[in-house]
């Protein structure tokens, strides 16, 4: 493509895509950029090719039937998603569940959070050349997938909560498992920051680049980590708690330029906080009740099921046709591994959704992505993907 | 709820509201007093029992937007998200069709509002507000590919999620859930490429060769792989340079 510059030399551009199907990407993201020799003069990119109907899905079926589509949102942190929705559900019936249930929450939300950050960091390292990290961050992670196996069967997509608690309480010894997974991470991230903290090669492909200002983050509606490295003192848990946050002692990680250096560390050190508040969690987690004892959303004790015919018909009533919200137009939002996951749930007092608009924190990241890599050199560029953390599953729906 | 509820909708109460203090959110009431004060068309939105849901018109969209992200006491610096919502199928429902709902928060006082616009089936049109907030400009090109909406003045009003051949809007109610549409072309995106080196200040000469077309299936083709086993050799045919290479579907 032959262009005049702005100060009105000739000059002849290459245009290149990348991906949608390149290892780099670490999805299916499009980049279509325009470069002068390895430094892109501009770059647009195209999202959707992971693109389901999440949102035409939900309205199909009945609340819980959307459980497992959140599931495929972020699939590297499942349960937050679930937990979020949860949440969301029932807030518009004015429930709270149980202290044990906040407690599991928030310990399943900690660790979701930390495997995401090691799986968005340890990738992040690879494009960057450093192979040896993402085996020290993979095994780690493995030992969280052995705990959610442990816990509910399933690795990846756990389906793990149900509208007013759990789909079923813990293992017996799941403290002992976590506790002793959180020393295999702080152990992880030693070993991580011992090869690159003081790596020139990696100083050097992160430290000021693709620096996104705060006001440029805030314009973009940048949330989460990626926010925070920016240099906004912006978490969820903090600014708007739930589950009891405010009362868990743990910092907010702040960067200071907004570079991939800035974007990689927060999510270092956020694990570190996360496994703080996991402790805590652990701590509180005592027996009682998991699931609300609110007849709307649980379902009955199966022995009352067989004997009491309120029990069977509610039973009935929840199997067959779900939950009922009333009408009307509920947002709810967590903090997630990537930042605020929203949900705007419009209900008509049936038993279906009528609309569900999610908010995937990770949407506002690729947007900015385009305007975030031109004048960079192509590597920078893919460098600096990894640390926004773009997970097509949220992103396309 | 019940404090929600309580909230009064009339327009043109006093709105002696100070500006609070970093880290104070503003009561509901007085946040909607204080954009009653300034539009006294705007109500509040009795469909959202748990927070506040304002309505304005588009008319006074622009102007309210720049309102809640200008005033010192509202600083809504952040859009966190534009929804598009298809009312014809609501049981009882009798005003527009659409609506179109904007949510924003202020990360210095950590107050939220969401901003309701209704949008005839007519004229499903709204002012674009690309240029005030940057999100908005993907915002606002998936809630046209989803809904259809058209937001005026939107410089590159192209679909984001669906492929660009598709037809209609999916979240609408009276798209069926179950249609298949046969997509096959890649967008080249070369016009969108061309628009964004005239911003950046490049004059366009000529295109180039396109260099390394994706490979890959087409968007969209998730659903109803069944029905396009094969490529349509018309399609092949009549596309650009990279068509040949997705032979391998």
């Amino acid at each position: 493509m032959k262009v005049l510059t702005p100060q009105g030399d000739h000059l002849e551009l290459l245009t290149v895509n990348m991906g949608p199907s390149h290892p780099a990407t670490h999805g299916t993201l499009r980049v279509f950029t325009a470069l002068d020799g390895e430094t892109i003069v501009a770059a647009m990119c195209e999202m959707g090719y992971l693109h389901r109907g999440f949102e035409k899905m939900s309205e199909q079926g009945t609340y819980t039937m959307v459980l497992p589509f959140t599931d495929r949102l972020n699939y590297c942190s499942a349960m937050m998603n679930n937990i979020g929705f949860c949440k969301a559900v029932e807030k518009m019936f004015a429930v709270t569940v149980p202290e044990r249930c906040v407690v599991l929450r928030v310990i399943l939300s900690e660790l979701s959070r930390i495997i995401d950050h090691l799986v968005c960091v340890g990738a992040n390292l690879v494009d960057l050349g450093a192979l040896t990290n993402f085996w020290y961050f993979f095994n780690p992670r493995e030992s969280v997938y052995k705990i959610w196996e442990k816990l509910c069967g399933a690795r990846l997509t756990n389906t793990v909560t149900r509208i007013g608690g759990f789909y079923r309480d813990t293992y017996p010894g799941f403290e002992d498992d976590v506790r002793k997974v959180l020393v295999e991470i702080e152990g992880a991230i030693k070993d991580v920051r011992g090869l690159i903290e003081h790596n020139k090669i990696f100083l050097d492909r992160t430290r000021d680049v693709c620096v996104v200002s705060k006001e440029d983050a805030i314009s973009w509606g940048w949330t989460g980590p990626c926010l925070r490295a920016s240099g906004v003192d912006h978490d969820l848990r903090k600014q708007e708690p739930y589950y009891g946050y405010d009362t868990y002692q743990f910092d907010t990680v702040i960067g200071s330029t907004g570079d991939t250096y800035d974007r990689i560390m927060v999510r270092i050190f956020e694990m570190l906080e996360s496994t703080s508040i996991v402790r805590q969690a652990l701590d509180r987690f005592k027996p009682g009740p998991l699931n609300t004892a609110d007849a709307r959303l649980s379902l009955p004790d199966r022995n009352r099921v067989y004997h009491d015919m309120e029990a069977l018909i509610n039973s009935f009533k929840l199997i067959y046709e779900g939950v009922r919200p009333p009408a009307g137009e509920c947002y709810d939002a967590t903090e997630a591994a990537n930042g605020e996951l929203g949900y705007l749930i419009v209900s008509d007092g049936g038993t279906n959704p009528y609309r569900i608009k999610v908010r995937p924190p990770c949407f506002t990241q690729f947007a900015a992505f385009g305007p975030m890599i031109e004048g960079t050199m192509v590597a920078d560029a893919f460098g600096s993907l990894g640390s926004i953390n773009i997970i097509a599953g949220e992103l396309d729906r | 709820m019940s404090a929600a509820s309580s909230i009064p909708t009339a327009p043109g109460m006093p709105a002696t509201v100070p500006p609070p203090a970093p880290g104070t959110p503003l009561a509901a009431t007085d946040l909607l007093a204080l954009v009653v004060e300034r539009f006294p068309s705007a109500t509040r939105d009795a469909a959202d029992h748990w927070d506040l849901t304002i309505i304005v018109s588009a008319e006074q969209l622009r102007d309210a937007v720049l309102f809640l992200r200008d005033d010192r006491r509202l600083q809504m610096a952040m859009l966190l998200d534009i929804a598009g919502v298809d009312y014809l199928a609501y049981p009882g429902h009798r005003r527009a069709r659409f609506a179109v709902i904007y949510l924003f928060k202020s990360l210095v006082h950590g107050h939220r509002v969401k901003l309701k616009v209704e949008v005839d089936e007519e004229s499903p049109e709204l002012p674009s507000i690309h240029d005030l907030y940057k999100i908005a400009d993907w915002s606002e090109r998936e809630t046209w590919d989803q809904i259809g909406v058209v937001f005026r003045g939107h410089p590159n009003l192209k679909r984001l999620l669906n492929h660009h051949e598709f037809i209609g809007h999916p979240l609408r109610k009276d798209y069926p859930c179950q249609k298949r549409q046969k997509l096959s072309v890649n967008d080249p995106m070369l016009d969108e490429l061309e628009l964004r080196l005239r911003q950046l200040g490049y004059t366009v000469l000529s295109e180039g060769a396109l260099h390394s077309m994706p490979t890959g299936l087409p968007t969209g083709a998730v659903d109803g792989v069944g029905d396009r086993g094969q490529i349509d050799p018309d399609l092949v045919q009549g596309s650009n340079a990279g068509a040949d290479q997705r032979g391998v579907l």
